[in-house]
């Protein structure tokens, strides 16, 4: 007994968990081991072996295949009855036809006649903007947060990297306080830069943490390199596969923002959210509600493709 | 007089700590500058971008002209708190995202867990089905529910053929359980990713040990492995608590719920316009987030907040 409980309080130290947890974790152990013992020995008597050893795997094995069955079906329904000619029946039937995608686009002959494309580049290049204003805004807290310590340090992360603003209230905020400006494309970025921040400040952050900072800058220093210098030249690029990954991840969020822009777009060119929204809510039908949320299924696909070969597991802030 | 002093002597100090952070001749106050250069463009968006818009709602909620926004009222207060329909609202969001946050956090439990301890034959799958949701945006998951469970839905159609009940009447997207699938899917995710960073840390010797000795495989994680994945579990709730109250998207489409988010799209929509209710509701839904979090990660490891 006390060999099983002094080796978990040494790991249990050097782990992230607090020393309360470790205290609880040993002492139900320890007050457990005489029972298991002799729930054991009955055990054995009678049954061999207890129900959870015997169900615990297939169930849980269970509970996550519906998960992934539940996460995955609608999304590859949707895909691929965006290319089927009737969905009605429980599986889509005839294949293939790309009029919803057409529709969508804007080239069908009936339906949504906008062309799409106009708003989509629109939506794209404001997340780009949205992007960019991100890396100059998250790069450089990332690396106060991560480098230094200082007054507030704590309460400036939570701040930095949890969205505590909802989207549907900074846009309701936004276009009363700029009342000329707030629809405009600057504001659209300025309020996706905002909401989107966190990810890319803990993307950043969580690259620049697995450095040795201290290290780095100071042999920058002593080399001769003045602090801005190490930090735009040595530091930066060390870090610049947390910085792309950021960039995607903010920059795919940022695309179909939703709860922001539907405050504050003002309609043309309709922002690519608001184009998901009106093939979705207003009189679309249901194949081509499917082809238009699969134009952004696109997007994120590509989106996590890249994010892989940057080494990341999809849209995960974490470091690999 | 002591007051006033001690008043003096802090304007002083700060004046001090300014003057030498702009001017810096010492190694420390450098660092200082440093720091407030680095942080300054975070501060500064949010303060354009955050801190003043929501001073406006302030202003908003307090308004006695909504279309000028000039005249002081607490109008719009007094309804907040006078009308049962608003408790009622704040009642609903409650207990609905408290119920989609704890089976979201069970049900991530259950899967990072499967992830970490089991050898499953199509990880790489799972890993991408719970990672591809969280860059969707509320009304695409509205619009996934509806595959699912809608009019021309594949379990709906599925259950049709098999009972022979017509398909409308069995449709349930746009019934609360269909809603509370779609909090489910947007939460899930997010919850999972946090549990699957707790999971990494824990000790599996402890674990070893705890089956060698005897122990069934529920009695090993009940006694060893939950206390150690606890602060996760807690950080994970917060998270996604918060997360669910903000979702919009999904509640504007399917429009089964009486939620937060909807009631103050409702109180700005064309016909019963009362930006200055919407503004109060909206400060006392941030105050009550922002609380909650920071309340909340007080009594977790930092080091387990994700987004």
């Amino acid at each position: 007994m006390t060999g099983d409980t002094s080796p978990r309080a040494d790991d249990g130290s050097t782990a992230v968990e607090n020393v309360d947890t470790v205290a609880v974790a040993a002492s139900t152990t320890g007050s457990d081991g005489g029972s298991v013992t002799a729930a054991r020995n009955r055990r054995w008597s009678w049954a061999g072996r207890a129900l959870s050893t015997l169900f615990g795997r297939p169930i849980v094995t269970g509970i996550v295949a519906i998960v992934t069955a539940f996460l995955t079906v609608p999304v590859l329904v949707a895909f691929v009855s965006s290319f089927a000619e009737s969905g009605s029946g429980v599986l889509p039937t005839g294949f293939v036809t790309l009029d919803h995608w057409r529709q969508v686009l804007g080239f069908g002959e009936y339906g949504v006649r906008q062309n799409a494309i106009p708003g989509l580049t629109y939506s794209l290049l404001i997340a780009t903007g949205g992007m960019i204003l991100n890396v100059l805004v998250g790069v450089p807290i990332a690396y106060a947060l991560a480098r230094y310590d200082f007054y507030a340090r704590n309460w400036i992360n939570t701040f930095a990297i949890l969205p505590l603003v909802p989207g549907l209230i900074l846009g309701i905020a936004f276009i009363q306080t700029y009342p000329e400006h707030g629809r405009s494309s600057l504001g659209l970025l300025a309020g996706y830069c905002l909401l989107k921040s966190p990810y890319m400040v803990l993307t950043v952050q969580s690259s620049f943490q697995s450095m040795d900072l201290v290290r780095l800058e100071e042999s920058a220093r002593s080399l001769g390199a003045s602090w801005p210098r190490a930090v735009l030249t040595v530091i930066v690029p060390q870090a610049r596969r947390g910085i792309v990954a950021g960039a995607i991840i903010t920059w795919t969020l940022a695309a179909a923002e939703f709860n922001f822009t539907h405050k504050v777009a003002s309609g043309s060119p309709d922002p690519f959210a608001m184009f998901l929204y009106r093939n979705i809510a207003t009189n679309a039908s249901y194949l081509q509600s499917a082809a238009a949320v699969s134009v952004y299924f696109l997007i994120v696909v590509a989106a996590i493709v890249v994010l892989q070969l940057l080494g990341k597991r999809g849209f995960s802030t974490a470091h690999q | 007089m002591s007051v006033r002093k001690s008043a003096t002597a802090s304007v002083r100090r700060i004046a001090t700590l300014a003057s030498t952070t702009a001017r810096p001749t010492t190694e420390r106050e450098r660092e200082r500058r440093r720091i407030a250069v680095l942080c300054l463009p975070f501060f500064a968006l949010a303060i354009v971008a955050g801190f003043v818009p929501l001073a406006m709602l302030v202003r908003i909620s307090f308004a006695e002209d909504t279309i000028w926004m000039v005249g002081w009222s607490f109008g719009a207060w007094e309804t907040l708190a006078t009308t049962p329909a608003y408790r009622r609202v704040a009642w609903n969001t409650l207990w609905f995202v408290g119920l989609a946050t704890a089976v979201s956090v069970a049900l991530g439990v259950a899967v990072a867990h499967a992830l970490e301890k089991y050898d499953l034959p199509a990880e790489r799958v799972v890993v991408a089905a719970v990672s591809f949701p969280i860059a969707l945006p509320g009304i695409v998951v509205a619009y996934l529910i509806t595959v699912l469970l809608g009019n021309q839905g594949v379990v709906t159609n599925a259950i049709a053929t098999v009972t022979g009940a017509s398909a409308l009447d069995l449709a349930s997207a746009t019934a609360i359980t269909g809603l509370f699938l779609g909090y489910v899917y947007s939460l899930l995710p997010r919850a999972t990713m946090v549990l699957r960073g707790t999971y990494a840390a824990v000790n599996t010797q402890a674990e070893e040990a705890a089956r060698a000795l005897g122990a069934s495989r529920w009695e090993t994680f009940y006694h060893v492995t939950l206390p150690e994945i606890r602060p996760g579990i807690a950080a994970a709730a917060i998270l996604t608590f918060r997360s669910g109250l903000a979702i919009f998207g999904t509640v504007l489409i399917l429009q089964s719920h009486q939620v937060v988010t909807l009631q103050i799209h409702n109180e700005i929509s064309v016909g019963s316009y009362a930006p200055d209710v919407a503004a109060a509701i909206g400060l006392v839904y941030v105050v009550f987030i922002v609380a909650f979090t920071f309340v909340g990660l007080r009594f977790v490891d930092d080091d387990a907040v994700e987004v």
